[in-house]
């Protein structure tokens, strides 16, 4: 038997497919990135030349007082927001879905469109409308809590450096606590019926099915809804400017890393922007949120595996 | 003792009816098969009976307790689905162990209890291994496993075996019938394969639009259905069934003009019979023969062949077009387009009237159970 091999032509549909894609891809994500990293390295001196200083721009950020008092405010600040968004989001996400995905619910498409729905809204909107609701002044939270005889406990809270980034976080909460809950209700109703019969011939009661059998089961998207949470929070920018401007205030006890790298790069009021030491300030942020990313990889995601229901 | 007794089981969701009113009896060590097409209730009533969903009335009772209200585990009920349903992040030592630890049962105990299980269903291999390493019958044999270590009162599966292919569902089947002789407990089986229904059951339910239609040995079934449905459910291929008119009756025997205008002999109960009824003849394809001499002969030609081997199946058409199948011997050469006269044995008849119910048979054949003559035999 003779085989002969037809010499196979360069295959020019991978090229004609792969390749709009790839250049998008190339233009506006990865070569941004590639050319913030070496901005980061490069001082601009007064006439607009870029002069390479090497590390120098980080040691700034790092421990300059003046540089570094913002930035370390800023990371702690997010760090804060991020832990709002998991100790209230996604429990309240994980709790709304489990309600959802309760067979004795009725209007459930109902309540989910709603709880859904400001996730669609812009954050600006949402942003708006709240620090409108909030308002000493003209907001009407103020009355709703006298009439349901809370009154004394209302404050100017987005006003007061000790509350208003616990508020900003609990206003993102609101808006953003539908996707957990999608995301979560989704993989609930994944899991056979079946399997949750059979718990419950097994003995075990509603939480102890959940725990024992439905918890592990829905464990990885919880791991997803996490992850995801993380680098939308690090990445969080448009509800602090919307609400308390890029200044970040009261006194910026709102200021994030989003806000931050705003002024670091735009400059704002009396502080000039600075191409480099923006760049810098969003190379710490892209450092952050990967080894944020790596540790859930490593740590969290090889532990859990998913199983074929 | 664990009888159960179902008294006037109902269940309704919302409007629509779907049991109406179920009454069995079910004896302590018996093997209970329900068995009907699909949609008529049967998997309604086991989940009834384990108690994930509620009765709308009527009451259950599980060894002389009623447990309408009782949660599955109090009621000693335990479950073999039909997906096997185990729990896809456990190994298999802690599917089976699940009840027992959610029971509050210390670890000694369990362990002993599974191991136990396990070597009963020579699984003990496996204790360590995830459900998705196992192969289709060994998951099945865990599913049963999960449930033999709570030692339930009563079984209930759940078409058990309709996810294996065929050699392993024979085995399984075959292991089942084995392991309700070792356990002797009570077994409630959902299945729409009649043959697991024949060979396992000392009793079939068969069930039909959400009502017990008969209920009996597998034998009874097969020699006396009582209505039209049960003869047509039980036995494959199904009973042949041709409209007739009441000729004659004589004292233990009616006379019939079948709708090809053929005259046979039916030995039944005729005093509910008056002339020119209609009924139906019913008579199945393996009590029909080729050779024209077993009494009654009909005339029929033959529209397909169907050749398993050991029997063949021929598709037959009689002059005013009814559909018969009749079992010949797998030597036969009789082929398609061929007219044969066919014949049957008066005794094995099966008559129905207008309303579809049988007809008494006199002359019908063995309806005891292989543990009924082994005694019988051992008395003689």
């Amino acid at each position: 038997m003779t085989t002969i091999r037809a010499k196979k032509a360069f295959p020019w549909h991978i090229v004609f497919f792969l390749g709009p894609g790839l250049l998008i891809y190339l233009t506006v994500s990865v070569y941004p990135l590639l050319d913030t990293l070496r901005l980061s390295l490069y001082n601009e001196e007064m006439n607009g030349d870029l002069t390479f200083t090497g590390l120098s721009n980080f040691s700034k950020l790092l421990f300059d007082v003046v540089w570094s008092d913002p930035f370390w405010n800023a990371t702690w600040n997010n760090l804060k927001f991020f832990v709002v968004h998991m100790l209230v989001q996604n429990p309240i996400g994980l709790l709304l879905a489990v309600l959802l995905s309760s067979p004795k619910l009725r209007m459930r498409n109902s309540y989910r469109t709603l709880i859904f729905l400001p996730t669609m809204l812009s954050v600006v909107i949402v942003g708006f409308v709240w620090q409108l609701l909030l308002s000493p002044l003209w907001g009407i939270t103020e009355n709703l809590m006298w009439d349901i005889g809370l009154g004394n406990y209302f404050d100017a809270w987005l006003g007061k450096e000790s509350s208003a980034l616990f508020t900003l976080s609990l206003i993102s909460v609101w808006q953003f606590v539908g996707l957990p809950m999608m995301l979560i209700y989704a993989a609930l109703l994944g899991i056979p019926d079946e399997l949750i019969d059979a718990s419950v011939v097994d003995g075990s009661s509603a939480w102890q099915t959940f725990y024992h059998i439905k918890l592990p089961l829905i464990m990885p998207t919880i791991g997803m809804v996490s992850i995801l949470t993380f680098v939308a929070n690090f990445n969080a920018f448009e509800l602090i400017y919307t609400v308390k401007g890029a200044l970040a205030g009261p006194n910026f006890a709102t200021d994030i890393m989003g806000t931050l790298f705003y002024r670091t790069f735009f400059g704002f009021q009396l502080q000039q922007g600075s191409l480099t030491m923006g760049a810098a300030v969003a190379t710490l942020m892209f450092l952050v949120i990967l080894v944020g990313v790596a540790l859930y990889l490593f740590l969290f995601q090889r532990r859990v595996q998913r199983f074929a229901l | 003792m664990a009888d159960v007794k179902l008294n006037n089981i109902k269940k309704s969701y919302g409007n629509v009816n779907i049991l109406h009113g179920i009454d069995l009896d079910i004896k302590h060590g018996e093997f209970v098969v329900l068995v009907g097409a699909s949609g008529c209730g049967k998997s309604t009533l086991l989940r009834l009976i384990a108690g994930l969903d509620e009765i709308t009335e009527g009451e259950l009772q599980i060894g002389s307790e009623l447990v309408n209200d009782l949660p599955p585990a109090k009621r000693g009920v335990a479950m073999v689905f039909q997906s096997y349903a185990l729990y896809p992040h456990m190994n298999v030592l802690k599917n089976m162990s699940y009840g027992l630890k959610i029971a509050g049962k210390d670890k000694a105990f369990i362990r002993k209890k599974v191991q136990q299980a396990a070597k009963t269903l020579h699984i003990d291999h496996l204790l360590e291994r995830l459900p998705r390493e196992l192969s289709g019958g060994q998951r099945q044999r865990v599913a049963i496993g999960r449930a033999i270590v709570r030692d339930p009162k009563v079984f209930l599966f759940d078409e058990p075996l309709s996810n294996l292919d065929a050699a392993l569902r024979v085995q399984t089947r075959v292991e089942i019938g084995k392991l309700h002789q070792e356990l002797g407990a009570t077994i409630i089986y959902v299945t729409h394969d009649q043959t697991e229904a024949m060979t396992l059951g000392d009793k079939i339910v068969v069930m039909n639009q959400g009502r017990v239609e008969q209920c009996g040995t597998p034998l009874e079934l097969y020699q006396h259905p009582i209505t039209e449905f049960v003869a047509g459910f039980i036995g494959s291929p199904k009973m042949n069934f041709i409209a007739a008119k009441v000729q004659s009756i004589e004292a233990d025997h009616l006379v019939l003009r079948l709708s090809n205008g053929a005259i046979t002999k039916a030995f039944v109960d005729v005093t509910s019979c008056n002339l020119d009824d209609d009924v139906t003849l019913g008579i199945r394809p393996e009590n029909l023969s080729e050779d024209s001499d077993l009494g009654e002969r009909i005339s029929a030609s033959v529209s397909l062949v169907e050749q398993l081997g050991e029997a063949s199946y021929l598709y037959l058409t009689l002059s005013d077009a009814t559909e018969m199948v009749m079992r010949t011997s797998g030597e036969s050469t009789t082929t398609i387009g061929e007219t044969i006269d066919i014949s049957f044995n008066a005794e094995s008849a099966h008559v129905f009237n207008a309303d579809g119910l049988a007809l008494k048979r006199h002359r019908a054949g063995n309806t005891k159970s292989p543990a009924e003559l082994a005694r019988l035999k051992a008395i003689a």
